[in-house]
């Protein structure tokens, strides 16, 4: 039997891991920090300990609004994009489409297109020939930006299903949409379940287009922490981020015990 | 009803989203870059690329997208390595690692930058106090900012993409490597590095082409004097208003995307094939 690895690459790895693990996680460590400090002014370590800024936050219209607005948004956006998206994965996954392969490739490039070059496309446009933006531009923008992730996850799941239970119900008789409801849809349920959870979290995250759609009165979480950093941050910015990342940590618990982390992770 | 009408009935709400409202916009993009008040013109790009300035805002979003692709690569390979050859608690914590950050916000993700690498924060403190800098030594609206944040918004990307080619890997090829009287180093460098090559390059481009044309972290940890194009883009877009000069600088980013996303496409392509 070889020795796996010398001993001291071994010490150099873990130094390497903990080291990389430390800058992944630092900045999120860092604002659930300035979170909870005392002081007015933005300070890590945190001065003191208290939950004055969760209070502010609580109270403060603006973020209340925000808030409102993203939890809107992104509950749009989660319903649409799991509807389309399913429906999609499962036609791209019985394969016989008239150009399946461009079929696939038009339904991921919203993965790989730069949110920016999509985002400019989407005022100009909008402008032009709807008016001024509205939370139904916000709505499809990130539809269209959260469909690939739907789409991937619901492939993942039917690539893995039993293929001769459809083919069982119909030769037992069953209809188009009755085998459509009965067996695919509960086959791909875990893939469109963690879809949407996706699709949520994409849509409650997003500044890019949303700060290039924004309009006063439709100010989403994001654009409303991206403001205050651009000019006067206190560590309300901090209490709300640590809020949202609280939030991520739940979302991502669920697509956990839906899908399994680890299988995700090397997909 | 076919089978074939009733798939195309399934994926033709997705097509015409998409149609409608992914390539149409991209499509009205492309033409508002050469609209001019009479007709075609390309004078929004003769602009861009006869002023040092723009032409200094390209070199800079090109040569700090190389940076940070080439220090995701160097930080991404190992730990993707390590992530898939560890036991499954410390990998867990490894994959914990790299989904929570991927999953928040960007804008969260830099403000905690702006705090570590502000004048009074952790990084410069602990650089002044190991004697490494002087006293007016900051560190935020430099060059270094926008790399160190974008390689921590990066390097999930860059490791789930080679942790995918590796967690295929037939481990007996190592050993057997190994057993033929290979070191651990020979069989990295001759086995494992040219095996995960095709999960490293589909990396690199994903990440140059997002840090080519990211906006947030450059703009806030930057500040106004270090743009990127991307900052210059939406400055044209809120501040000057000039829509159609903002197309055409998103014209030459999009140009330069697909310039380094069709070798992506084919790669991968290839990869599921």
């Amino acid at each position: 039997m070889v020795r796996a690895v010398p001993a001291p690459l071994r010490i150099l790895a873990w130094i390497f891991v903990i080291l990389t693990i430390l800058l992944l996680l630092a900045p999120l460590v860092v604002v659930v920090g300035v979170s909870v400090s005392q002081s007015e002014f933005i300070a890590f370590p945190p001065d003191g300990l208290s939950l004055r800024w969760y209070q502010d936050v609580l109270s403060s219209g603006t973020y209340l609004a925000a808030a409102a607005a993203s939890l809107q948004i992104a509950m749009l956006v989660t319903v649409l994009s799991t509807l389309v998206g399913g429906a999609a994965a499962i036609a791209l996954h019985r394969g016989r489409l008239p150009f399946s392969g461009l079929v696939e490739t038009v339904f991921l490039s919203p993965l790989v297109l730069p949110t920016i070059i999509y985002a400019i496309g989407a005022l100009m446009l909008w402008s032009t020939f709807f008016g001024p933006v509205s939370t139904a531009t916000l709505w499809i923008g990130h539809t269209v930006v959260a469909l690939p992730y739907v789409v991937r996850t619901t492939l993942a799941v039917l690539s893995e299903a039993d293929p001769f239970l459809e083919e069982a119900a119909r030769t037992m008789g069953a209809g188009r949409l009755q085998r459509l409801w009965f067996v695919v849809v509960p086959q791909c349920l875990p893939g469109l379940a963690a879809g949407a959870f996706f699709a949520f979290n994409i849509s409650f995250d997003e500044a890019v287009l949303s700060l290039f759609l924004r309009k006063p009165d439709m100010v989403t979480l994001p654009v409303q922490i991206y403001s205050r950093l651009e000019f006067s941050p206190d560590p309300s910015v901090a209490a709300v981020s640590t809020i949202m990342i609280a939030l991520t940590i739940l979302l991502i618990l669920v697509i956990d015990r839906i899908l399994g982390l680890q299988r995700f992770a090397s997909s | 009803m076919t089978d074939r009408t009733e798939n195309l009935l399934l994926a033709l709400p997705g097509l015409l989203l998409l149609a409608v409202a992914f390539f149409v916009p991209i499509a009205r993009m492309l033409a508002l870059s050469v609209s001019g008040p009479d007709g075609v013109t390309l004078d929004h790009f003769a602009r861009f690329l006869s002023d040092p300035f723009y032409l200094g805002v390209l070199w800079r979003t090109v040569r700090l997208a190389a940076v940070i692709t080439l220090i995701c690569a160097l930080i991404g390979f190992p730990f993707a390595y390590i992530m898939a050859r560890v036991g499954p608690r410390l990998r867990l914590w490894m994959v914990i690692a790299v989904i929570l950050p991927l999953m928040t916000s960007v804008v969260i993700r830099t403000f905690g930058w702006m705090v570590l690498l502000g004048r009074s924060g952790l990084v410069p403190r602990i650089l002044r106090d190991l004697g490494l800098a002087d006293r007016g030594f900051g560190l935020m609206q430099t060059e270094t900012a926008i790399v160190i944040g974008m390689v921590q918004v990066l390097l999930p990307f860059m490791t789930l993409s080679i942790l995918g080619v590796i967690s295929r890997l037939d481990r007996r090829l190592e050993e057997a490597a190994r057993t033929m009287g290979c070191s651990f180093a020979a069989t990295i460098r001759t086995v494992v590095l040219p095996l995960a090559m095709p999960g490293i390059v589909a990396g690199s481009l994903l990440v140059f082409t997002l840090s080519a044309s990211s906006f947030v972290t450059p703009n806030l940890l930057g500040g106004t004097r270090i743009q990127v194009l991307a900052a210059s883009i939406y400055k044209s877009v809120t501040q000057t208003l000039d829509w159609p000069f903002a197309a055409a600088q998103a014209v030459i980013l999009f140009a330069g995307v697909l310039l380094v996303l069709i070798p992506y496409a084919k790669m991968t392509a290839r990869r599921d094939g």
